[in-house]
């Protein structure tokens, strides 16, 4: 089946990831524009394109200080994985939206994916 | 934002922002024709206290509620608006800065000043004082969103300084093992280059090679620092170190190689690809490194061709 | 889905089969960080990771992973590779970033858990 891709809304990410957002005043009208799975943050760095919705399972201060430095959009932790309190904080400084999807990395990926939501240019 | 940051930004606004930014554009205005009963049931529907007067676009003077009062309590025989109305008035141009118009509206204490366009010489507009103040906060939330206004465009930044060669140097300290401090060198930096208004792509490159660098110097070294140093042309970055040095540089080139322990890795750092990136991001790379010393890593990028 | 088929369909690379291409793959997993894998993925399951050094083979094995699939064009460490025809873990490569590869994998009902 050929679904239509292109960005998303956070909003809309948060529905089909069934995600809780735990920063203040999401805005939820932004767009992703591709999806990056990684738990790497270097290769985040290196790969990542601006405005990607970031799904990890790394809930350290790394991720967002990641995630602001590679301009991406927000950050989805998979597992229902809580991250701690100075990465919210973080987060809410640096004005990084931050969600919680209790699917797997694997299955909050691929669901996204399936919804339409591009990947990042393949590597060379 | 911290409070000073605020002060600090509502001051820059006031500069940088100009009058036709915060003016109101659409203004009711009258004809020094018009009879003065007619007055407040104009002012009154519009919801205002004056108004300017004007004849073929030209003002001719104001009329507030205040002259109304004024004519009506010394018998109001019949008159029109011309007879009544402030010739003197005090008037801003649409493209001086906004702190002018603070200063006029404080210093002749006056409650709106009707805005001239400069070439033309007619009414532009009017601005009141909850027009700077709401054009002000306005700015503030977009600046609070984008840090937008908040760039002071690099390339008049070094126009303004008159001299052979300009150099706009800052440096960063890196404690080493700190590793929920990493990634702090590579926001402030970020910011920074924001602020001096240069190309995002520039920016980005220069953050994510500045966080691999800074977390190699947290994972393996005692203490390090950033110095960035910027012309106009080019930003250059040193990085140096007080480490173990790496005693295999090729080795340490390439993708995949790393030796960080396990508890790195699964911080998301470590896997091998910290110098690959930087060398990706930079324009030039170089890296030298003894053994028992320290390392030191130096990396530019080009201003202009942002995109290359 | 066999193993072979899903290589087939993805154009993945087999570095090395892992003496049975045609095992069954039941599921999907996808992280770079080896203590999740250890706490979350299922035997059968066929692991995504940019990872590239011997403890993914060595987890692989003791979670009884069907496969691993390294993204990006990653090549295995030699060691990796070793430990990968010692422990019979097959290894797999694609060109591929991991959420391209997973919504792939997804699309051809290899789904996670």
């Amino acid at each position: 089946m050929e679904v239509a891709t292109g960005p998303m809304t956070l909003r809309r990410i948060q529905e089909m990831l069934g995600a809780s957002c735990i920063t203040a005043d999401p805005p939820l009208d932004l767009e992703a524009l591709v999806g990056c799975a990684s738990d790497l943050m270097s290769n985040v760095l290196a790969f990542g394109r601006p405005h990607a919705i970031l799904l990890t399972g790394l809930t350290s201060p790394q991720t967002v200080r990641t995630a602001e430095v590679a301009d991406c959009v927000a950050v989805c932790f998979a597992y229902g994985r809580q991250p701690p309190a100075e990465t919210i904080e973080l987060a809410e400084g640096s004005g990084i939206p931050l969600f919680v999807t209790p699917l797997t990395l694997y299955a909050a990926s691929g669901r996204l994916y399936e919804l339409g939501l591009p990947g990042c240019p393949e590597i060379e | 934002m911290n409070r000073k940051e605020t002060v600090n930004e509502l001051q820059l606004l006031v500069y940088e922002l100009d009058v036709e930014s915060a003016m109101t554009k659409e203004v009711v205005t009258v004809s020094p024709d018009l009879a003065m009963d007619k007055l407040p049931k104009i002012l009154k529907s519009n919801r205002i206290t004056g108004v300017p007067v004007t004849e073929d676009g030209r003002l001719v003077g104001i009329i507030s509620l205040e002259d109304y009062v004024r004519w009506a309590a010394d018998d109001g025989k019949p008159s029109c608006v011309g007879d009544v109305m402030t010739r003197k008035v005090h008037t801003i141009y649409s493209d001086e800065p906004l702190v002018s118009a603070v200063s006029r509206l404080e210093r002749f204490a006056c409650g709106r000043l009707p805005v001239l366009d400069r070439t033309t010489d007619t009414l532009a507009g009017i601005v009141t004082k909850g027009d700077v103040i709401e054009s002000m906060l306005g700015n503030l939330e977009i600046d609070y969103r984008e840090e937008g206004l908040r760039t002071y465009r690099t390339s008049r930044f070094f126009e303004d300084i008159v001299s052979d060669s300009t150099e706009l140097s800052f440096a960063y300290e890196i404690r080493g093992e700190s590793i929920s401090e990493g990634g702090e060198v590579a926001s402030s930096l970020k910011k920074t280059l924001r602020r001096l208004g240069m190309h995002p792509d520039v920016v980005r490159r220069a953050a994510i090679t500045v966080y691999e660098a800074e977390m190699n110097v947290i994972i393996y070294a005692k203490a390090g620092r950033v110095r960035v140093s910027i012309d106009q042309h080019h930003i250059s970055m040193v990085v140096e170190d007080e480490g173990p040095g790496i005693p295999d540089l090729e080795q340490a080139m390439a993708p995949g190689f790393s030796t960080a322990p396990e508890s790195v890795r699964e911080l998301g750092f470590g896997a091998g690809m910290g110098l690959p990136n930087i060398k990706q991001c930079a324009e030039s790379f170089e890296i030298e490194s003894v053994v028992g010393e320290g390392t030191t890593l130096r990396v530019s990028f080009h201003m202009e061709e942002a995109c290359a | 889905m066999c193993l072979s088929d899903i290589a087939r369909e993805l154009d993945l690379t087999v570095i090395y089969d892992g003496g049975d291409i045609d095992r069954e793959i039941t599921g999907g997993y996808a992280t770079d960080l080896m203590s999740d894998a250890i706490a979350h993925a299922k035997a059968g399951d066929l692991w995504v990771t940019l990872q590239v050094h011997v403890n993914v083979v060595a987890v692989a094995s003791m979670k009884d992973l069907g496969a691993v699939v390294l993204t990006q064009d990653r090549q295995p460490l030699p060691e990796t590779l070793q430990k990968a025809r010692d422990e019979g873990i097959p290894l797999l490569g694609s060109n591929l970033r991991a959420f391209d590869l997973i919504g792939r994998l997804y699309q051809l009902g290899i789904r996670g858990t």
